[in-house]
């Protein structure tokens, strides 16, 4: 930073915050504009810890703790692996692999009958956010941070962490290459039709696209209100965003307040922080803002909120179509986890620890209505 | 670090600043600046300017001008605007000229005559702008050149004879050149106008209504005032002010010039809008006028002394004109947005670490769900029921935030009426020893209600502290009281820089904005006993007589003050540390006494009073829905010892039934809790109670047994 620029700076934040000093969170609106659709949607399955959708042939294949679940249409779910440390991220390869990424534990590939293809040792992926498979030998890995691991994530917003990294990883070799470094908790994956990679960077509140061997990433999709997870393609040629939390103005401001940051991360549980969350209400020692205090016995949806759910639609280029909320005061929040089946999307609202399903035409009728060009 | 924080602001006055932006009078600072920049220029510039004869002839000009300015002052805040006031004060002149020099009129005639026709020349443009509603704008500058034609036709055929004539009479000459105490007399004059209109417009009836007609004319005729009379009588005072001073200026001078007030309608409105009238009306006073006049005064006289000529003065002057006018647009627009930015002033306040509140943990503040099982009374039909309490026929009454005292009848209160309307928002209530019932409300004061619903009221304000800059002599925010034997009433007044509906926000302060009043009936005085506390709230007699217990509901404490007896006057902490913010305070039937916990701590919070400047950034950065607040979705009862033992607590997790407690009531074995926020009364049935207790027999004796 120049000299003018930080004696600019200095005297914006003195006169109360303007320019890079504002505080300010883009409101739900167009496409975003809030609705009731996750709130009401079925519920499917509840599982504490609902995490990781996949979908194979015929079964539905979804993470909890450690374990990787099987669940087959009308049974119970049957535990289909476990492993020893917290699961963060699945994904299956066209040859039927599936890739693990553990929490501290880097990121084991699996074949079909079960033997283990390749592991990438936890010193190159702690953190591994989410994982997509470019063919059957090559995966790319999202890499949180180099600091902390899945439980710790809002740790990592607090101390503005920005040691995330994309992997490509050659599964025969287990040779791995960093893509891009420097990126503020990517958290999300996917492969566009013209093989880029297009990675969700939470903190930073946007999407970017990489080539997929390398180079300098560009924004698709910034200034999101929320902070963008796992992306899923949909069935149509668009693209399914999970949002695991939103942003709100008084975390904006925590952000830039250093000494209080460092002074609450230190002498406050991590419980009671001024954090986003995937769910909340459960102990009055959360913060409280002031739109969110009770009145008459309601408790305003537009208030304020440590957590939400929220499912976006996008479509091909990356532009918001279409979304499902749960509000504020609503059960099914901290969606994680999205998989498009068979003009149905399964939600994994992990907050609420359930899976819920969700009918895509509702959604894509009100894209329709919302914005007539921007429908898929 | 810390400490030095904690000291800056304990004694740091940084509230006061956002105090002093609330006034009406911080609008004067800028014009009182201007006067000492533009004294302090011209001083350096031109030191003979303020040799005494300098002084004592501009004196002669500034009482001219000044009552030229505040008669403008006096039509701007009516929001009008009179253009004419130049031509007035011509002709002024000239018919005071006339009537000494050629009618030979005694100065007393004189005098009557010219006001008489500076005021028609105002009840003219009164009349047309008033009653027939044209714009002022066009209107006054219509009189402007049609007066100035009259006055130039009558120079026309009579200068030469006034100038011919010299009139004999010493009283005129006293009037232009005398000197009364050393000071000019036109001079003394001018300040009698002064004052004279200071009083009116602060304190007498005409006043209030001129700046409620400019301030907004619609609700003042919807408030039952004569608007077009107001206006009216606006311009008939600014006509004849000026022809005073055209009166002033014609025994100064003598003279029948043809140039005389030419111009001096810019330079009296520049003059008003410098000192600070607005020009939209509703926002002016004298002060305001005198000090632009001072300055614009100064200005051109200087500006004449050193040498800058006529042309470019006017110039100058029409310049401040359009600054000062776009300067009043700003202010007036940004002035709530800056008062809104520093008006919130937080302080240091560190808490102890919570205890603990978890279940199972054994603490008596561990959750539990005792609170589930309450039964609900009105649920949905009645909002915002702070208190409960109860008469001896067991009738049931609560508040609403519509300002009514509902009664619920007993015994299954089903069925409710208005009991009564008082306004504000009634909270805190308690019976006197004769069934009448008392009531602290939100943003009125304190009142009773007889048995036969007659409402009054007993005291809206107290004595004002020596040096604080609001006016805490009103009563803002009463909030809860209990009577002493002895009939005086001990209330609690939870902010006094907070109205109602922002009562949350003092907590972003945690400084002790909040007091302890006694009202007393025998004599009717209301009297402060205990200043600086963090939101007093509840207040309970502790059964001596002579002491009671009140919460701090932002200090998270419950404390004891004795108002009698040995320890009169002082004040200890009977319950410290609170797991959250403590409210109504109530007595319960073993003895012990109740209190609610209107909302609980939460670290983060509490981190944040050690954060002053965090607090303060907060409230300035971002949204007012967005601040970190007080969690009061939450709330309990607990029961603790007159010794400040906590014996219990009462939970209702996850707020399914009470969201929020302010307030509980032990009567007949049920405990009864109000809420703030709820639409819901709630009623739980305790295990162990009497069954025949109740606080109103219990306090007072029996129906017709005195104690």
């Amino acid at each position: 930073m120049g000299l003018v620029e930080f004696v600019a700076d200095t005297a914006s934040r003195l006169v109360g915050g303007r320019g890079r000093s504002s505080i300010t969170v883009p409101v739900m609106d167009g496409p975003l504009k809030p609705n009731d659709i996750l709130e009401n949607a079925p519920v499917e399955l509840e599982y504490a810890g609902v995490d990781n959708l996949l979908v194979t042939d015929e079964d539905l294949f979804f993470s909890s703790g450690n374990r990787v679940l099987r669940k087959e249409p009308k049974y119970e779910p049957e535990i289909y692996a476990q492993f020893e440390g917290e699961i963060m991220s699945l994904a299956a390869g066209p040859d039927g692999s599936l890739a693990i990424g553990l929490d501290k534990g880097g990121v084991v590939v699996r074949a079909r009958d079960g033997s283990q293809r390749c592991h990438i040792n936890a010193e190159t992926a702690n953190c591994p956010t989410a994982i997509a498979f470019i063919d059957a030998d090559t995966l790319v890995v999202c890499n949180g941070s180099r600091k902390t691991g899945a439980q710790d994530w809002q740790r990592d917003l607090l101390e503005l962490g920005r040691s995330g990294t994309v992997l490509r990883v050659d599964i025969a070799t287990d040779r791995t290459r960093e893509l891009a470094g420097d990126l503020a908790y990517p958290s999300g994956i996917c492969l566009t039709p013209d093989g880029a990679i297009v990675l969700s960077e939470a903190w930073r509140h946007r999407l970017l696209r990489l080539p997929a061997d390398g180079g300098k990433p560009e924004p698709v999709l910034a200034d999101l209100p929320a902070y963008p997870g796992r992306i899923r393609p949909a069935g149509d040629g668009g693209y399914w965003l999970a949002a695991f939390a939103v942003r709100s103005q008084l975390q904006e401001f925590v952000l830039s307040e250093d000494g209080y940051r460092k002074l609450m991360m230190a002498e406050v549980e991590p419980d009671y922080w001024i954090a986003p969350a995937l769910s909340s209400g459960h102990s009055f020692k959360e913060p409280l803002q002031a739109g969110g205090v009770i009145r008459l016995g309601i408790h305003k949806p537009w208030a304020p909120t440590r957590s939400y759910g929220l499912v976006i639609l996008l479509d091909g280029d990356f532009a918001p179509v279409a979304s499902a909320h749960s509000r504020a005061g609503g059960r099914h929040h901290g969606v994680t986890a999205v998989e498009d089946i068979d003009g149905n999307l399964l939600v994994a609202a992990r907050g609420a620890g359930r899976l819920l399903k969700l009918e895509t035409r509702s959604l894509k009728a009100i894209s329709d209505i919302a914005g007539g060009e921007n429908a898929l | 670090m810390e400490a030095a924080t904690r000291l800056y602001y304990r004694y740091f006055p940084e509230k006061l600043l956002g105090e002093v932006l609330s006034k009406r009078w911080s609008d004067n600072f800028v014009p009182a600046f201007a006067v000492l920049l533009v004294i302090g220029f011209f001083l350096a510039r031109d030191p003979g300017f303020f040799s005494l004869a300098s002084l004592t002839e501009t004196s002669r000009q500034l009482a001219e001008f000044s009552i030229v300015v505040v008669a403008m002052g006096i039509v701007l805040l009516a929001g009008g605007l009179d253009l004419s006031v130049g031509s007035v004060f011509a002709l002024a002149n000239i018919t005071a000229l006339i009537c000494m020099n050629l009618l030979g009129w005694p100065v007393w005639a004189t005098a009557a005559a010219t006001l008489a026709v500076g005021a028609l020349c105002g009840a003219v443009n009164g009349f047309l702008i008033g009653y027939l509603r044209i714009r002022a704008f066009l209107t006054t500058l219509v009189t402007l050149i049609i007066i100035r034609s009259i006055v130039d036709i009558i120079l026309l055929r009579y200068a030469v004879a006034i100038s011919a004539v010299f009139p004999d009479s010493d009283f005129w000459f006293f009037l232009g050149e005398g000197n009364l105490l050393g000071l000019p007399v036109s001079f003394l004059v001018a300040i009698a106008v002064i004052v004279i209109w200071h009083v009116v417009l602060t304190r007498a009836r005409f006043g209030w209504h001129l700046t409620a007609v400019g301030g907004g004319r619609r609700s003042a005729y919807n408030a039952g005032l004569n608007v077009k009379r107001t206006v009216f009588l606006t311009y008939v005072w600014s006509g004849a002010l000026a022809a005073g001073a055209g009166l002033f200026f014609a025994a100064r001078l003598g003279s029948a010039g043809s140039d005389t007030g030419v111009g001096l309608e810019i330079a009296a409105l520049t003059a008003a809008v410098l000192g600070g009238n607005s020009l939209g009306g509703g926002r002016g006073s004298v002060a305001k006028s005198v000090l632009g006049a001072i300055v614009v005064l100064i200005l051109t006289d200087s500006m004449v002394r050193i040498g800058i000529s006529g042309g470019i003065s006017s110039a100058i002057l029409g310049g401040v004109l359009l600054l000062v006018v776009a300067i009043d647009v700003r202010w007036l627009k940004n002035r709530h947005k800056i008062l809104n930015k520093v008006y919130v002033s937080p302080s240091y306040f560190k808490l102890p670490d919570m205890p603990e509140t978890d279940a199972g943990s054994g603490s008596p503040y561990a959750l539990n769900d005792r609170l589930r099982s309450v039964s609900l009374i009105g649920q949905g039909e009645i909002e915002g029921p702070e208190d409960v309490i109860f008469d001896r026929a067991d009738n049931l009454y609560c508040p609403n935030r519509h300002g009514d005292i509902v009664r619920f009848f007993g015994p299954d209160y089903k069925k409710w009426e208005i009991f009564a309307h008082i306004g504000g928002h009634p909270l805190g209530m308690a019976f006197d020893r004769d069934d009448n019932l008392n009531v602290c409300v939100g943003g009125m004061g304190l009142y009773r209600i007889t048995p036969d619903r007659k409402v009054e009221k007993l005291t809206d304000e107290t004595n004002r502290s020596f040096l604080s800059v609001i006016d805490d002599s009103r009563l803002k925010l009463a909030d809860d009281l209990d009577i002493a034997p002895d009939g005086r009433i001990f209330f609690s007044e939870a902010t006094i820089r907070y109205d109602m509906h922002d009562w949350a926000y003092d907590a972003l302060e945690s400084r002790g904005n909040g007091r302890l009043i006694c009202y007393d009936p025998r004599d009717g005085a209301t009297r402060t006993v205990l200043r600086n506390l963090q939101f007093p709230n509840g207040v309970c007699m502790a059964g001596d007589g002579e002491s009671f217990l009140f919460a701090e509901t932002w200090g998270c404490r419950i404390n004891r003050y004795w108002f009698e007896g040995q320890k009169k006057g002082r004040c200890e902490t009977v319950v410290p540390n609170l797991p959250g913010y403590p409210d109504n305070i109530n007595r319960a039937s073993d003895g012990n006494f109740w209190v609610a916990l209107v909302g609980m701590r939460s670290p983060a919070l509490d981190l944040a009073l050690r954060k002053p400047g965090l607090r303060k950034r907060m409230a300035t950065r971002i949204a007012k829905d967005e601040w970190l607040f007080p969690n009061i979705n939450t709330g309990c009862v607990l029961k603790f010892t007159p010794q400040g033992k906590v014996l219990e607590s009462m939970w209702d997790l996850g707020g399914v039934n009470h969201p929020m407690v302010t307030s509980m009531r032990e009567h007949k074995g049920y405990l009864y809790l109000g809420g703030l926020y709820n639409d819901r009364i709630g009623r739980l049935a305790l295990d162990g109670a009497d069954p025949d207790w109740t606080s109103q027999d219990f306090y007072w004796g029996g129906k017709n047994g005195s104690r």
